[in-house]
């Protein structure tokens, strides 16, 4: 192992910036690519360039790094997509299978939605973090917090009624 | 009793969201704009959770792809090598160096090998449990390296290269090679071209096919080697007449094991090879030829006799 801690091919510096700037990254991607599996194929391809120009690259300059050559795979992936699609001489209707709902949700709308969980008063926060965040049951919660799983159920009915107060009309 | 049906009206929208109402329940509790806002809220919610997953399962999936491309970068470089080779040595020895700070170190766990490439374009293989620091700092000038364990060096042409180990100074001009460093081991191969060996203050001149070391404090010794590469790139570790407490040494670098051998003899001379890659197949090469039983203890040590 690299002891140099301003050098990325030292393991530790490259976990720091992977743990910092995944998950922005896969975000990034998946509003370019509208499919998971193909952001998250991306955000590791990235990953390992930068990892392959580790020596040359500086840990501050890492993230644009990276975002540019996420974006270039991505612009790469879409020529060879048409290459491909003009090679089956495909019509722009190439799926007949629903997209899941949830692949459609706008960015903005998620940004709205992290800003009404940001905004709720703290108890309801406690639940609805422990329950989405957390992936915790409501009986879990209950325990954890010493309450009665009604009082998590209503927490959380709360939080979803003052979330859509929040977010309002969408 | 209308309190306590109240309360229980309260919690439909927690009950919806983890799933125990369905959407045709919740459709029946609220106005239809309302149920399609709450929908929407639920599709960002879920979303929210697929771009939230823990990331850990990622980065193993690039460290498993990032160590197969180094394997096979090995592979490839020292086939390539082979063709531009210049000149090639390599050079056993061993014992720790003071890395300071402003100096630039790459290191090498067990079990592990690395390609570094130097400012110049030269490019360093590092063998499992060995380490190189160098400045970037007039680099040009002044292509000195220090080494730790054992490393494999493919050298761009142009002024002075010199590897310096605690057991002796290696010089090359244009060329490539390997330099191995532990303890009371030292050990040069040039496998290409012209090298130097200064130890002792002696130096050596080595061309192709020979080699030097200097075992235990002994009278330094020249062999010839015919090997066009060491045989480490290629995943296995190759001794020529060297006593056995050597190879139990590589072979806890390589393996990341622990070998208690202090009841047997590991002076004995020992010549043959092991694969970096299979522990079973390498303790059958290396202890059934010398008929010695090893057996894994509770603690995991590996124990000789």
């Amino acid at each position: 192992m690299i002891k140099d801690l301003n050098n990325i091919c030292n393991q530790k510096v490259f976990e720091k910036l992977f743990n910092i700037h995944a998950k922005d990254l896969r975000r990034f991607l998946f509003f370019k690519t509208r499919d998971i599996d193909l952001a998250e194929d991306i955000l590791q391809d990235a990953f390992i360039k930068l990892w392959n120009n580790c020596n040359n690259v500086n840990p501050e300059k890492a993230k644009s790094f990276l975002f540019t050559v996420a974006k270039n795979m991505f612009f790469n992936y879409k020529k060879h997509e048409k290459v491909v699609m003009n090679h089956q001489k495909q019509t722009l209707k190439s799926s007949n299978y629903e997209t899941p709902e949830y692949l459609l949700v706008e960015k903005e709308f998620l940004v709205k939605i992290e800003e009404a969980i940001a905004t709720l008063p703290d108890k309801q926060k406690e639940v609805f973090l422990l329950s989405r965040m957390e992936k915790k049951k409501y009986k879990e919660i209950a325990e954890l917090l010493g309450i009665s799983v009604k009082a998590v159920e209503k927490r959380m009915h709360l939080a979803l009624l003052k979330m859509k107060e929040k977010i309002g009309k969408v | 009793m209308r309190e306590n049906l109240t309360k229980e009206e309260e919690s439909f929208l927690a009950k919806w969201l983890d799933g125990t109402i369905s959407d045709l329940t919740l459709k029946e509790l609220v106005s239809e704009q309302d149920f399609i806002d709450y929908k929407k809220i639920k599709n960002g919610l879920v979303l929210l959770d697929e771009l939230n997953r823990p990331v850990a399962s990622s980065f193993n999936a690039i460290n498993d792809s990032i160590s197969k491309k180094r394997n096979f970068k090995n592979t490839q470089a020292s086939f390539k090598w082979g063709l531009s080779i210049a000149a090639s040595i390599l050079v056993v020895l061993g014992s720790y160096f003071a890395f300071s700070f402003e100096e630039i170190t790459h290191e090498t766990s067990y079990a592990e090998q690395k390609t570094i490439s130097l400012p110049d374009g030269s490019e360093v293989v590092l063998n499992a449990k060995s380490a190189i620091n160098f400045t970037k700092k007039n680099w040009p000038n002044n292509r000195i390296i220090q080494l730790k364990g054992e490393a494999f060096f493919k050298v761009k042409k142009g002024s002075t290269f010199s590897v310096q180990t605690p057991n002796g100074l290696v010089k090359v001009l244009g060329t490539q090679f390997n330099i191995k460093d532990t303890d009371t081991f030292f050990e040069v191969v040039c496998y290409e071209g012209k090298v130097s060996v200064t130890n002792n203050k002696n130096e050596h001149v080595l061309t192709t096919g020979n080699a030097i070391r200097k075992i235990d404090g002994k009278n330094s010794e020249k062999y010839d080697k015919e090997d066009s590469l060491p045989s480490w790139l290629n995943g296995e570790s190759s001794f020529l007449s060297v006593p056995l407490k050597y190879v139990i040494l590589e072979l806890e670098k390589q393996y990341n094991i622990q070998i208690d051998a202090r009841r047997i003899d590991d002076s004995i001379i020992f010549t043959g090879s092991f694969s970096n890659k299979d522990l079973k197949l390498a303790l059958v090469s290396v202890f059934k030829t010398m008929d010695i039983k090893y057996s894994k203890e509770k603690n995991g040590i590996l124990s000789l006799e």
